[in-house]
């Protein structure tokens, strides 16, 4: 008996002087730590230990933090058909993000990403593939595309637009992000379309947007530069590793102190709580009790930032004013029965916080599951001034947070923030700190007025993909670069359904002619089953592999050049530096070969940089504006492309402004900054406002909203305090909450199962338990336990709101909208006191054991996002895992370890 | 000669991982680590000899708790001396002062947590009676592109 092992190798090549160099920057998290790429010829020899013979211009054995070579840093690839040696290691000449070339576990592997047979990425999907005979058969690209095409058409003239249904990705490359949504929204023009992360196309934190903050105003150095940070349902050295290597932790070390909600303690916590972080390990939801609570002590005791508040807080009259129709007018008001959320500004926000029960510190701490003190030390230390001066405080949210009670946790947030004057100034900011890169360029605008699903008044909400789909509604589906079903919420029924709809439908294809073939899936769209597209840089299981009818193989990062921004809005060109495997294509070019065949027209690009420069134009205003890097590129008689590729790892920050008289561009450090010196504005070119094509917006000085002020929000517990009852755990449950590790981040869709170290170290699903939790079942680390519930509440249908109430959970349940589905997940058993006594928690996505069927598939009612943190399960004992006694693999010492 | 100014260079021929005695097991106090240079005196040799008092993969002695590991973190090679932890029934070394990785020593030196993208080096123990030899080493030692290199004076 063995487990998964991977025995190191002990030497690796160094590049030698004439190896070529080629930015790039991570694929991975939010953070995009910059590379560099050394590759050479393998008839080239290698560098040698000297200065003077390799490419780092280093002796080596080099000393402590500078450059090295680890083993699984070098990799063999194709490069014009031609083998080459590369290495990818972080940028040792970096100033910006990953500062001197620091990198985490999934970058620091990011050479072993690219396809290489004789490796983990032997599986890369290199043709197109049709279902035949019950197996997928590879097939040319002119084949699979005519089938695409003429089954998708058909459905769109046979049963409407929104029959045809686009589940993508958000964030992989701005070229493709644009290409599919211009093919899906404008052109398809389906509201039957939504991101990896959710079920309808809707904002991620509706309490931020609805405050005026954007997501990732704030720049990393803003980070470490408050006297207090509060952190929200995240540890960043878990999931923003160099954010917090880089920026907060130096700064603890100088000093900064640390208030954290989270339910588990990981080895950031740990850190922070050793230099004196103050932790309020709180119950999986109870973070608006929690954040409202806090609030409450802050304005008895008046220490709120008065002049902020002044200043920056809308009044009564600013709350209705704006474009004729105020906030009336806005998404705020459209996602809930007016006036639920909106405040005549501070007072009013006080005089409603201290009238609700919930929010007394002693309920709040009671439901939190934490000591009340905690809540007065987490006041003082956010908002008490010492010797009369305030603290500077920042304020940084992510999933475990605003996937907790989404429209709650982020209304509270921001008014909290408000209070403690955190938003727009530096070190005393608010944001998200991040998950996947900001990728994300729109070509269309989602048809929300199509979406058959309304709340109650007179407001159209986002199509619900998953529900419309559990309903029957969904004919022909197009999945690009997102498993879909595991990433949602109570996944195992939504896999039920796929199979309904695809496998068991009657009408399924044996022939070897194309026009059959087509048929053959027009009548099974039109039997009321469903025709599945998938494209994919690998096979999912079961997306691709069970249920698509049609597999497009997709490029990726290091295999044609593209643009992304990071976490504080930093653009750079990912170049390409190796071939794509077989026939794999980007997929802006397998959205244009079909579009085009759908009889769309503007598909006509021959390159990622035509893509890119195209979509630049619909990038301004936004906050990663590119459209003058294209603007001073033709003026330098470059592409786009080209001249970002100039400014290599550092890239530059959006939005980008050029100065028509310097003829430079200038980037942007933060959004909201309202302490914008007139020389930072004079070196934009923005002293007599925007000149030319520059677009200037509210949000580089102010706030996103009506005034350019915030909206102070009031954060009624009441939206989620019947679900939160109901879904407590019951008798033997335990909460069941779920997350990522540092190991495996925003990087899981190819490096777990592929990357040989990262599968040594987590082999197979997992689950933290608490000890005493454990004992009481009789579990040890490294057992095998199965997490089952008969409770997971699944939201199955698209409704029509009417009365106010109509999609208050409790609501829900008495009209028969929620059913109530088995689920149960395997799992190895680690016992830690990491996680908080009552509190399961385990691997966010194993393809294999999808943890999310144990969630509630019951949307945030306001906002339409899923709470993904929020599920109850029980658990018990199989039987050993082989991990137990062999100990090539897998770990199970506690994460806190400090 | 070598170092002197007229030295040519020439590539060193190094074979196979030194034997090297590095001590007795009778002499191990548990938990109570040793360190040591392997495979040569250059620079990145430092390393550490403990007996756990658990079994660990690898480990020699009559209960399989004796090991050896590299202490420089792959990350970054920052220094793992004193770094070495008992908590309940795990061995882990770390975190590490750079950037907070840290290693389990029952698992041939696998990251518990953090930034390493390597084991963290095993070094591989023979027993003959009480002595205790290492004999080569399972990963690259950071900031070497070889284990073994001559090393002026080695």
């Amino acid at each position: 008996m063995t487990t998964q092992f991977y025995i190191p190798e002990d030497h690796a090549p160094l590049p030698p002087k004439q190896a070529e160099v080629i930015t790039t920057a991570c694929d991975y998290c939010v953070v995009a730590c910059g590379y560099k790429v050394y590759r050479w010829p393998l008839e080239m020899a290698n560098g040698g230990m000297k200065a003077s013979e390799n490419a780092f211009d280093l002796d080596f054995p080099t000393a402590p933090l500078q450059a090295w070579v680890a083993p699984s840093q070098h990799n063999v690839v194709m490069h014009k058909g031609k083998p080459h040696n590369i290495i990818v290691v972080p940028d040792k000449d970096a100033t910006v993000v990953n500062k001197m070339g620091d990198s985490s576990m999934r970058g620091g592997l990011l050479a072993k990403k690219v396809y290489n047979p004789s490796t983990g990425t032997r599986d890369r999907l290199t043709q197109p593939l049709v279902r035949i005979g019950g197996s997928l058969q590879p097939v040319t690209w002119e084949f699979a595309l005519d089938i695409a095409a003429a089954v998708g058409q058909h459905v769109i003239d046979t049963h409407g637009t929104n029959a045809y249904g686009v589940k993508t990705y958000s964030y992989q490359y701005i070229e493709n992000t644009y290409a599919i949504t211009k093919y899906a929204l404008r052109h398809v023009n389906t509201a039957n379309f939504s991101f990896h992360d959710t079920p309808s196309d809707v904002t991620s934190t509706p309490g931020f947007r609805d405050a005026g903050f954007d997501n990732f105003g704030p720049s990393y150095d803003d980070w470490g530069a408050a006297d207090t940070l509060m952190i929200c349902g995240t540890d960043p050295y878990e999931t923003k590793t160099i954010i917090f290597t880089q920026y907060i932790m130096p700064a603890i070390q100088r000093g900064m102190k640390t208030v954290i909600l989270n339910p588990r303690e990981t080895a950031g916590i740990a850190y922070m709580k050793k230099h004196g972080g103050l932790h309020l390990d709180v119950n999986p939801g109870s973070d608006t009790l929690v954040v409202g609570a806090i609030a409450r002590i802050i304005m008895q005791n008046d220490w709120q930032d008065k002049d902020w508040i002044e200043n920056w807080v809308n009044s009564k009259w600013e709350s209705n004013s704006g474009f004729g129709q105020g906030t009336r007018n806005t998404p705020w008001q459209w996602r809930t029965t007016w006036g639920k959320f909106q405040t005549n500004g501070y007072e009013d926000y006080k005089k409603w916080n201290l009238a609700q029960a919930e929010y007394a510190p002693d309920y709040a701490a009671n439901m939190a599951g934490i000591e009340v003190k905690k809540l007065y030390q987490a006041a003082e230390m956010l908002a008490k001034p010492i010797n009369g001066k305030r603290p500077k405080t920042s304020i940084g949210i992510e999933k475990g947070f605003y996937w907790s009670n989404n429209t709650g946790n982020t209304n509270a947030i921001s008014t909290l923030a408000t209070l403690v004057g955190a938003g727009g100034r530096e070190g005393q900011v608010v944001g998200r700190f991040g998950g996947h890169q900001r990728g994300g360029q729109s070509g269309g605008k989602l048809p929300r007025n199509k979406s058959p699903e309304k709340v109650p008044g007179r407001r159209r909400r986002a199509l619900d993909t998953d529900r419309y789909l559990f309903s029957g509604h969904t004919r022909f589906t197009h999945v690009i670069g997102t498993t879909w079903i595991q990433a949602m919420c109570g996944s195992q029924g939504l896999q039920k359904k796929f199979w309904e709809l695809t496998v068991a439908n009657p009408h399924q294809v044996y022939s070897y002619d194309k026009q059959e073939i087509i048929d053959t899936l027009k009548a099974r769209a039109d039997s009321g089953g469903m025709v599945v597209v998938n494209q994919d840089i690998y096979l999912r299981d079961p997306i691709g592999a069970k249920f698509a009818d049609i597999v497009f193989p997709a490029a990726t990062w290091g295999e044609e050049d593209l643009m992304r921004a990071n976490g504080e809005r930093r653009l750079r060109l990912y170049q390409k530096f190796n071939d794509a495997p077989g026939h794999a294509k980007p997929d802006w070019w397998i959205i244009a070969q079909l579009s085009k065949r759908m009889g769309f027209d503007g598909f006509d690009w021959q390159n990622s940089n035509e893509v890119a420069e195209e979509a630049s134009r619909f990038s301004r205003g936004s906050r990663k504006d590119f459209n003058m890097i294209k603007v001073a590129a033709h003026a330098e008689g470059k592409t786009l492309h080209q001249k970002l590729k100039e400014y290599g790892t550092e890239g530059i920050q959006g939005p980008v402004f050029y100065n028509y008289d310097t003829k430079k561009l200038v980037g942007t450090k933060r959004l909201h900054d309202t302490q914008m010196s007139a020389e930072t504005l004079a070196e934009k070119g923005l002293t007599d406002g925007p000149q030319g094509a520059n677009v200037l917006k509210k949000q580089l000085t102010g706030f996103n909203s009506q005034t350019g002020k915030i909206n102070m929000q009031k954060h009624p517990w009441g939206l989620f305090s019947d679900f939160y009852a109901w879904i407590k755990p019951k008798g033997d449950e335990l909460w069941f909450s779920n997350g990522r590790v540092n190991e495996i981040w925003q990087s899981g869709f190819d490096d777990v199962e592929r990357r040989a170290y990262t599968a040594q170290r987590w082999p197979e699903n997992w689950v933290e338990i608490h000890p005493d939790d454990a004992k009481k079942r009789g579990i040890e680390s490294g057992d095998q336990v199965m997490m089952y519930s008969d409770r997971v509440p699944s939201f199955k249908d698209t409704i029509l709101g009417v009365e106010g109430d109509d999609f208050q959970f409790n609501q829900l349940l008495e009209a028969g909208h929620i059913q109530l589905d088995k689920a149960a997940v395997t799992a190895v058993a680690i016992v830690t006191p990491c996680t908080k006594k009552g509190v399961l928690y385990a691997n966010m996505i194993d393809m294999k054991q999808p943890s999310n069927s144990l969630t509630a598939r019951v949307v945030d009612q306001i906002s339409g996002n899923y709470n993904y943190k929020m599920g109850v399960a029980n658990i018990r004992k199989i039987g050993d895992s082989v991990y137990k006694k062999k100990f090539r693999s897998f770990s199970f010492a506690p994460r806190n370890i400090v | 000669y070598p170092g002197t100014a007229q030295a040519q260079q020439v590539q060193a021929k190094v074979t196979s991982y030194p034997r090297q005695l590095v001590g007795k097991l009778s002499q191990l106090k548990v938990n109570q680590p040793l360190y040591f240079n392997y495979p040569d005196e250059g620079p990145n040799s430092r390393a550490m000899l403990v007996r756990m008092g658990v079994e660990g993969g690898g480990g020699i002695g009559q209960n399989k708790d004796v090991v050896a590991f590299s202490m420089m973190c792959t990350h970054q090679g920052g220094p793992l001396d004193n770094q070495y932890k008992v908590r309940d029934e795990h061995r882990v070394i770390g975190q590490c002062p750079f950037h907070l990785s840290t290693f389990d020593l029952r698992r041939h030196g696998i990251i518990v947590s953090g930034q390493a993208y390597e084991s963290l080096p095993q070094v591989l123990l023979e027993q003959e009676g009480d002595l205790l030899y290492a004999v080569g080493i399972m990963g690259l030692l950071f900031g070497r592109s070889d284990n073994l290199i001559a090393v002026a004076g080695a």
